[in-house]
């Protein structure tokens, strides 16, 4: 059985009054020891699945298993304990508590779950020696680098010794020299006990990986150009899945609506015959933004988009 | 494992290095609640000293029951006259021992005009006085704190707030008298000052002289009645001496409670700010599993620690703002004490809704991307 284990899980949030959905039936396993690296665009679901393993957001459905321990459908107390023992997190700005001294950061979580004062303390001194910091124990956040404060994170991350450690662009605010210190130290988290799974841009973590995951929008398969008849109320695309043609109305009408986080749609736009829509998906590997739907009988060309480049003429 | 409770310090740790952190923002706040709090304190002092100097007025005449005409309410607020001669009738009522006339009236006077040793002063501000007129020796008589007792028609015994010294010459309406005795806290009407003149100075005054009286005060519980004449007892005459002054106690009181809800808003504002401000850090202890209730405890501990400090601070400038109050401001111990204890009630209002948002912050947004 894998340390971790995520199996098709779709998350969707609402963004502006609109509902997105990042994660769809995403599946991942990690085993102990592993050091994964989760790679991708901006938007396209790095930190919501570390959310959702982290037990900071709820799925839509799906599984996510730690320690063969069932997150999603966790609330109430059973999540914090899950918060507190199965997952340390180091998050991309930071997030020490500024008032707090580095020592205090640390002694924070173990005492919120239960330790001594005296445990925590010796804790939170023994995690400050592991990453070189074990002289800045009274200083606060304010008064450290960022590749301290990183470390100081990654501690705290520690704390409670999780098996699972979710790092969130754990370098995106680091200069070059900072950087080399916390991407030492996060190589030596993954060890026979522990994974570590980091959400990144930054390439040159992945050196350390054990495995690579590339976060990317579903890419429509190569298509070539399509005519199709809608009859009135046919769904030509959602919103959402990938898309590789960009169309254009021959004839009829077609209708762009967008759903709502209330379950309602909102009409975006009206096509009619002559103009073009659906471009932006496959040109720039996204999800559909909306549902294109024929409010009549309709009839649509689509085009891949080196041909669509080829013909275009301003038309709108 | 630590022991039960051991859990709730954490937060407490959080939330007193959160003051400590911000503690320029808080030490402001606490100041300026403080200041409203040290002007409910004196309200209280206002509204007790309505109530104490009538107490004391009433008992220094020391009488057991009084007779005003029927129908009066009482003696203070509607002095009815009559015949002081009435007095005969109701010494003979089984169960007085005691019975004399008493004239209530008022005059004007402008504070001493003539020192003990004849030098002549500037008269002061005009000031209303309440004029008692006793006979000397007898029931009604009052028990001077500082001089002699009332002596000749001549002689007068005073409140201290009438801000006069002994051998001082006052005039009242016009006519002049010279202190002989000070009294202390015998006023009524919200601070006006007593002035015990004998009965004869009294009636010369206020009536020309004629012989009469607006109650007559008995030594002995009364067990029998008069005609024509009501029997009230102090407490009777209490009642109707505060009468003209409810309303006024009724609008200090709001004014005590608009005071409190004023130093919640001020409290409730800065924490509220801090909690909009610790959004992030909410979202992390949340995120490292700190239950919801902790976070809510933290900032309901701010706010009491905040509203305590307020209060000491309001106790400290309560001091030199009642002095230089030209008001009796009269405050009992448990008045002090009552202003921690509503402090930290007012803490606990102020944080219901900055600890409630506080408590709902999504430990999602500790991840830059998150939602």
């Amino acid at each position: 059985m894998n340390l971790l284990e995520v199996t098709d899980l779709t998350v969707e949030y609402s963004s502006g009054g609109y509902k997105v959905r990042p994660l769809h039936e995403f599946n991942l396993s990690m085993d102990k020891g592993e050091l994964g690296v989760l790679l991708g665009a901006s938007g396209c679901g790095k930190s919501t699945l570390l959310s959702a393993i982290a037990g900071l957001l709820r799925p839509v459905s799906g599984s996510i298993r730690v320690n063969e321990t069932e997150v999603v459908g966790l609330s109430g107390k059973d999540m914090n304990e899950y918060r507190q023992n199965s997952v340390g997190i180091v998050f991309q700005a930071f997030n020490l508590i500024p008032s707090l001294t580095a020592r205090e950061n640390i002694e924070l979580v173990c005492r919120t779950a239960g330790r001594t004062r005296a445990a925590a303390r010796h804790q939170a001194d023994h995690l400050l020696e592991t990453v070189n910091l074990g002289d800045r124990a009274r200083h606060r956040p304010g008064s450290m680098s960022g590749g301290q404060q990183q470390r100081v994170a990654i501690a705290r991350a520690l704390a409670l010794d999780p098996p699972v450690v979710l790092a969130d662009e754990p370098t995106a605010h680091l200069d070059y020299i900072q950087v080399e210190g916390v991407l030492d130290i996060l190589r030596k988290l993954a060890d026979a006990d522990r994974t570590v799974l980091i959400a990144t841009h930054d390439e040159r973590l992945l050196p350390l990986a054990d495995r690579i995951v590339e976060l990317s929008p579903r890419v429509a398969p190569e298509a070539s150009v399509q005519h199709r008849e809608l009859e009135d109320g046919e769904v030509l695309f959602e919103q959402g899945a990938p898309g590789s043609l960009v169309y254009t109305v021959e004839s009829g009408l077609i209708q762009l609506f967008r759903s709502r986080d209330d379950g309602t749609e909102e009409l975006v736009s009206e096509v009619t015959p002559g103009a073009y829509f659906g471009e932006l998906a496959p040109m720039f590997g996204l999800p559909r933004s909306a549902t294109a739907r024929a409010s009549q009988r309709t009839v649509v060309t689509g085009v891949p988009v080196p041909e669509f480049r080829t013909g275009l003429k301003p038309n709108r | 494992m630590a022991g039960p409770g051991s859990t709730v310090s954490p937060i407490l740790l959080a939330s007193l290095r959160d003051l400590q952190w911000r503690s320029r923002r808080f030490v402001l706040a606490a100041l300026a609640a403080g200041l409203v709090f040290g002007v409910a304190l004196m309200m209280s002092g206002v509204a007790n000293s309505f109530t104490v100097e009538i107490k004391n007025t009433v008992s220094s005449l020391g009488a057991t029951s009084w007779f005003v005409k029927a129908g009066i309410p009482g003696p203070f607020t509607d002095p009815a006259p009559f015949p002081a001669s009435a007095a005969d009738a109701i010494r003979s009522v089984p169960g007085v021992s005691a019975a004399e006339p008493i004239l209530v009236s008022r005059a004007l006077t402008h504070g001493a005009i003539q020192t003990p040793r004849g030098a002549n002063l500037a008269p002061g501000p005009e000031r209303n006085v309440n004029l008692l007129g006793v006979v000397p020796g007898h029931v009604g008589a009052p028990r001077v704190t500082k001089g002699t007792p009332l002596g000749g028609p001549d002689s007068v015994v005073v409140d201290e707030s009438l801000k006069t010294g002994i051998g001082d010459v006052i005039a009242l309406n016009g006519v002049h008298f010279k202190v002989v005795g000070l009294l202390n806290g015998v006023t009524y009407f919200a601070g006006q000052p007593v002035a015990f003149v004998t009965l004869g100075a009294a009636q010369q005054l206020g009536f020309s002289g004629a012989s009469l009286a607006s109650a007559v005060i008995t030594k002995g519980t009364p067990e029998g009645s008069v005609p024509g004449f009501t029997s009230l007892t102090d407490a009777q005459v209490r009642a109707d001496l505060k009468r003209p002054i409810v309303q006024a106690d009724q609008t200090i009181q709001l004014i005590q409670v608009i005071l409190w809800i004023v130093a919640a808003g001020i409290i409730g504002a800065i924490v509220y700010i801090s909690a909009l401000e610790r959004k992030g850090d909410f979202a992390v202890l949340k995120a490292v599993g700190t239950p919801s209730s902790h976070l809510f405890a933290g900032l309901v501990i701010q706010a009491i620690v905040m509203a305590v400090g307020a209060a000491v601070i309001g106790i400290l400038v309560e001091i030199p703002m009642s002095s230089s109050s030209s008001m009796a401001v009269r405050l009992a111990l448990s008045n002090y004490v009552a202003v921690p204890v509503v402090a930290v009630i007012v803490g606990v209002v102020a944080s219901v809704m900055p600890a409630r948002r506080a408590a709902r912050v999504d430990p999602a947004i500790a991840f830059g991307g998150g939602k």
